[in-house]
């Protein structure tokens, strides 16, 4: 078991790294750059400008604290929408792209089930998610500490694992997009356009009559703000996501299972 | 026991209809040639056959198993290897790092007696192999894990002439070995130094069975000669000799024709004349189909 998980993961190991690095670099930019932006701006004061919907979509509280600043500029962005969509667009690839360019068919040569072929490529991402966790995680934890503003090593952790269901739901996305498509390129863009759009739904509703609707999207259930600001955990929001990414990997499974492969 | 079956098999595409009622056995230890024009639907019975796609009507099994269902399916392609028309691997992967993923997923107990005979550039990334290259690899990993039954799809397609004959010296020794082999082709000659039978498909319908022997019997051989000076009114009046043309040039004669008669008549009177340039090769597929089928093939 697992080959197939296996082999997908380390060809994906190169491209985490590379990910990391940037990544890191972005955390380590902020902490370097708050010490003089948080001396500098009356923040409180440009929050209260800026439109709500722009406040709730960021996440944007106690800016002019570590933990406020990194949830919004690190994790709200970064992680919230940059590694949702860069994860959807990764997993549109796993079975669109074998699909449209022939390597498929040697895979469904092999005697391994249609339903092991979808469940071990979407495997293949985790490892490369853990990893960007990871170095990220090390590399803020010690930015914020060389500029004299250390973030707590709990609130950090856990900001890091409840974003893994969170990413894990968004790449679910775009797995159940890659086994419907026939094109890659389709698939990828298909499955941006959804998380982004669920991102836009949940932020512009979010302070409306309307909220019910964003119940849809996976970003109602990961707040890094709540998480760093308040140390407030939603593990049923993780709970929910990590029941929703089964049903999708689940119903890729089974719609790959009965589908043609032209 | 048939180790193929296929029992009226339909697929259709919307309106386009790309097999059509086809029936056909592979008897085990048989290599079975499936002729036909490119877009004739040999392609689409193969994959069919191998469950990538579900027939809209009739049945395919593979070692008995019934390969649309895939509990059954899995039995049979353990003991199966399928080379595509056009094998695409990973570009990013080694060639050896494809054949270990194979061999961890389906055993790989034949990976170095294959590699000892079609050898791509094991260390070298896929995505810069030549065509040549990616067949040999595809080749490998159709055989690696020792199978009974291979189905290959225009298999030579992309090796050059001296190794399409090893290719053919090494099916001929799994046919030794009682591999059972179904092996699509638009080309005849290539069909015929390795087949025992061949069934020939046209616009997704089955349009003759044949033995091998019996078909190139048939179907001739399409011979050009250009003649010094000119021809007398008999000439190449042979038996088997069939479309005969001919026309001046220079001072020279060019005659062609098809001839499905005996060889040494044909020697014999190519030897009455002062030859320029003589091709002899094989009937071209269309021809067949044209000159045995006609009424049939052209509907």
């Amino acid at each position: 078991m697992l080959e197939l998980a296996a082999y997908g993961a380390r060809r994906r190991v190169k491209g985490a790294l590379a990910l990391s690095v940037g990544l890191s670099a972005f955390s380590a930019l902020y902490a370097a750059f708050f010490p003089s932006f948080t001396g500098n701006l009356d923040l409180e004061e440009y929050i209260e400008a800026l439109p709500p919907v722009f406040v709730e979509a960021f996440g944007l509280r106690a800016f002019d604290t570590i933990e406020g600043f990194l949830a919004t500029e690190l994790y709200q962005f970064a992680w919230v929408i940059l590694l949702g969509l860069y994860l959807a667009y990764s997993a549109a690839s796993l079975i669109a792209g074998d699909v449209e360019d022939g390597r498929m068919d040697l895979l469904l040569a092999l005697p391994v089930s249609r339903a092991r072929i979808v469940g071990e490529r979407y495997l293949s991402l985790v490892p490369g998610i853990l990893l960007i966790n990871l170095i990220v995680a090390a590399v803020t934890w010690v930015a914020t500490r060389a500029i004299g503003y250390p973030i707590g090593t709990a609130d950090l952790v856990l900001v890091h694992a409840l974003s893994l269901p969170y990413l894990f739901a968004c790449a679910a996305i775009g797995l159940a997009i890659s086994v419907v498509a026939d094109r890659e390129s389709v698939a990828q863009r298909v499955a941006m356009a959804v998380v982004f759009g669920l991102f836009l739904l949940e932020s512009v509703v979010a302070s409306t009559d309307y909220a019910w609707a964003g119940a849809v999207a996976p970003m109602r259930y990961y707040d890094p703000t709540a998480i760093l600001v308040d140390g407030s955990y939603d593990l049923a929001g993780a709970a929910i996501l990590t029941v929703a990414t089964l049903a999708l990997v689940a119903a890729s499974q089974w719609y790959f299972r009965r589908r043609d492969v032209n | 026991m048939s180790v193929i079956e296929i029992e009226g098999l339909t697929k259709r595409y919307g309106d386009l209809v790309a097999v059509d009622d086809l029936s056909l056995d592979v008897a085990e230890g048989e290599v079975f040639g499936f002729l036909g024009p490119n877009g004739a639907g040999k392609t689409t019975t193969i994959r069919t056959l191998l469950g990538m796609q579900s027939p809209t009507a009739g049945r395919v099994s593979v070692l008995g198993a019934d390969t649309t269902v895939e509990s059954e399916r899995l039995d049979a392609l353990a003991r199966t290897g399928y080379l595509p028309a056009h094998p695409s691997f990973d570009g990013q992967a080694t060639g050896r790092e494809v054949l270990d993923l194979h061999k961890s997923l389906k055993g790989g107990s034949r990976r170095d007696t294959m590699l000892d005979l079609f050898d791509p550039p094991l260390d070298r990334r896929i995505r810069a192999y030549s065509t040549g290259n990616v067949q040999k690899l595809g080749i490998v990993q159709a055989f690696m894990h020792d199978p009974d039954v291979v189905v290959m799809d225009e298999p030579t397609s992309g090796l050059d002439p001296l190794l399409q004959e090893r290719f053919n010296e090494f099916l001929r020794d799994e046919r030794e070995r009682g591999v059972t082999v179904l092996f699509s082709s638009h080309v005849l000659s290539e069909v015929r130094r390795v087949c025992d039978r061949v069934a020939i498909i046209r616009e997704g319908r089955l349009v003759a069975i044949e033995d091998v022997e019996a078909l190139l019997d048939r179907s001739g051989k399409l011979v050009r000669a250009t003649v010094i000076g000119d021809l007398p009114a008999d000439a190449f009046d042979l038996p088997g000799v069939a479309d005969l043309s001919r026309r001046n040039v220079d001072g020279a004669t060019q005659v062609s024709f098809t001839f499905s008669g005996d060889v040494d008549a044909l020697v014999d009177e190519l030897d009455r004349y002062s030859l320029r340039e003589l091709d002899v090769e094989e009937a071209p597929l269309e021809d067949v189909f044209l000159q045995f089928y006609g009424g049939e093939a052209s509907a």
